[in-house]
């Protein structure tokens, strides 16, 4: 990605340190990461390496020991809990490899409480139904619309879960592990489409994944080991 | 509104805790609009027997209305007949003895009236100014013998010439008369005054005006005449009862107290339940952005609409309840929409304090360890 696009994350000297009573487990040893507009980050390394410490603390689920984060411009660590939520609520969006759909409500309904959260229970402006056409279609889940997740196949629960986390325009989607979960095959569907919405939509992406198939789709690799981005 | 949507799928889908939630909201509304439905009957009732004596004054010493009266002593006395007799107005006057003792099993209370069945000089007889009648068996000819009325003849299954004990003594019953007024049983007056040492006394004396349009005009001279003591218009009976019962009030807000710690608990253990089962979803909701405001809302629309739905169920179950007490035993349930309203309010304001530490639990969860949560 060109030097000229402006940085849509950047972590300076971060540090994480779990407390397990009186010891202290490093989980980030100072991370420095910087990732622009536009791109396609994958991360990789051995478990416990901090992967998803690294993106928790990016997605404001956790704060870290020491160090800055910066979010589409914001100092998420210099944030009340409220505003990081707020922040995560507008700028952030999840894919897990557990999918994480809710199963008593359809694909739609799962779209349509992604926009309520977004809307903030109703108070702010809702979603763009051109843009949610525009992502179901990308995603092939046009006719999937009415069905309930355990209705879907598991490529299918991830694309879904996957379209609630950008149907609000995120400024960055992070991607724990997305494939994790799914056979090769719709593993590599998964995966086309995530490229697809990052060069069609321009979506910053930051996917964690063990997989170096899947790290290949992206623009840049991290390689991370005991707690630090190695190259 | 699709928050709403959201909770309805929660509800739905997990239909064993929202009938759960639902049954004990309903318990908390039954308890309020049922037993306050029937002491308000029973009262209602008994004041309506009171006040069908066919007089339209009661004339009795001060401080003997209202709950006392349920064991207003003999002492009044009875000459003071012969004195309302003779104000302008006044038709007829008798005088009636009352006795309480408890209910059968030690349940409650039973009420005897002392009557005179032979009119004097003095005085008429009951039945000469409350109408009643016999329809099975005979007045009242000897000292150990009693009058039942049709409704107690039925529900005791009881029957001219069955015996029954008053005073550790063995009566007899000697007729049943209909309708229903004063107290269900009565015995002569005469051997209530022997049997309680009170020769000559009544506790209350029945004035019958010529006309009842006069009864305000002739209370007034009553009380001119005979000032210090208490007299009553019967029309105003039945509100004494139901409002003039201080018991009563206390009763209420007991059982008010205890439905909503009813509703509040249940749906607290239920919602609780609920958010413990939910962690991980509560977690997704906090990954997608959701404030704690949001996840506490989510949970209060929840548990308000369980106990909205409780409400109505709780209606249900009280009308049900009316209908197989009233057809199958002698109670009477007198609804009322100010308590169906309270019942509302208490099962919702239940509701919502119920669900507030599950709420305020699942607002506060890490959503990290809610994510991991299996």
């Amino acid at each position: 990605m060109g030097d000229r696009k402006r940085s849509i994350v950047e972590t300076r000297q971060l540090e994480m340190i779990y407390r397990m009573g009186k010891i202290g487990v490093h989980a980030l040893r100072g991370v420095d990461l910087i990732v622009h507009e536009g791109e396609f980050v994958a991360i990789m390394g051995p478990s416990g390496c901090g992967k998803s410490t690294l993106l928790h603390i990016i997605g404001g689920l956790l704060t870290p020991t020491r160090g800055r984060v910066f979010v589409d411009g914001h100092e998420l660590t210099a944030m009340s809990d409220a505003e990081r939520t707020d922040l995560r609520r507008r700028k952030i969006g999840f894919v897990f490899q557990r999918f994480n759909l809710f199963p008593t409500l359809t694909v739609e309904g799962n779209l349509r409480l992604a926009e309520r959260i977004y809307s903030n229970g109703g108070r702010d402006q809702v979603g763009d139904p051109v843009r949610e056409r525009e992502i179901l279609r990308l995603l092939r889940l046009d006719d999937k619309i009415n069905h309930k997740p355990t209705e879907l196949s598991g490529g299918e629960q991830q694309r879904v879960a996957i379209a609630r986390a950008v149907i609000n325009r995120p400024a960055i989607l992070l991607a724990d592990e997305p494939t994790g979960n799914l056979d090769s095959e719709n593993a590599e569907i998964v995966l086309r489409m995530m490229k697809d919405l990052n060069q069609h939509f321009g979506q910053t992406i930051i996917m964690i994944t063990h997989n170096p198939e899947a790290a290949s789709m992206a623009n840049r690799i991290l390689k991370m080991r005991d707690g630090r981005i190695i190259s | 509104m699709f928050i709403d949507q959201f909770v309805m799928a929660n509800l739905i889908e997990r239909p064993a805790r929202t009938l759960t939630c639902v049954f004990g909201v309903a318990i908390g509304v039954v308890l309020i609009v049922v037993t306050v439905g029937l002491a308000h009957g029973i009262l209602y009732e008994t004041g309506q027997r009171a006040k069908n004596v066919g007089a339209e004054i009661m004339f009795q010493p001060r401080g003997t209305f209202g709950p006392s009266l349920m064991s207003a002593p003999l002492s009044l006395p009875v000459a003071y007949c012969r004195l309302l007799r003779q104000i302008d107005g006044v038709q007829a006057v008798t005088p009636v003895g009352r006795y309480v003792r408890s209910g059968t099993g030690g349940i409650g209370f039973e009420v005897i009236d002392g009557i005179v069945t032979e009119s004097t000089d003095q005085y008429e007889t009951y039945a000469e100014i409350s109408g009643i009648r016999i329809i099975q068996g005979h007045d009242i000819s000897a000292d150990d013998e009693i009058l039942i009325d049709a409704q107690k003849a039925k529900n005791r299954q009881l029957k001219p010439g069955d015996g029954y004990e008053i005073f550790g003594r063995r009566f007899r019953i000697a007729g049943i008369y209909e309708p229903a007024s004063g107290s269900r049983t009565k015995m002569r007056l005469s051997v209530m005054q022997q049997l309680l040492g009170a020769l000559g006394k009544c506790s209350s004396i029945l004035v019958k005006c010529v006309t009842p349009d006069i009864q305000e005009a002739v209370a007034r001279e009553i009380d001119r005449r005979f000032p210090g003591n208490q007299i009553i218009l019967t029309r105003d009976i039945p509100r004494f009862y139901s409002e003039g019962v201080p018991a009563l009030a206390v009763f209420v807000r007991v059982v008010i107290g205890l439905a909503t710690t009813i509703s509040a608990l249940v749906i607290l253990i239920a919602m609780y339940a609920a958010v413990m089962e939910r962690t991980r979803e509560i977690g997704i909701l906090k990954s997608l952005g959701a404030s704690k405001g949001l996840i506490v809302r989510w949970i209060e629309k929840e548990a308000l609409l369980i106990s909205a739905l409780g409400v109505l169920f709780g209606y249900g179950v009280a009308y049900l309840t009316k209908w197989g007490l009233t057809t199958y035993t002698s109670l009477i349930i007198r609804f009322d929409v100010r308590w169906f309203l309270t019942a509302a309010l208490v099962g919702l304001l239940g509701g919502a304090i119920g669900a507030l530490y599950p709420a305020a639990h699942a607002a506060n969860l890490d959503p990290i360890e809610a994510l991991a949560y299996e």
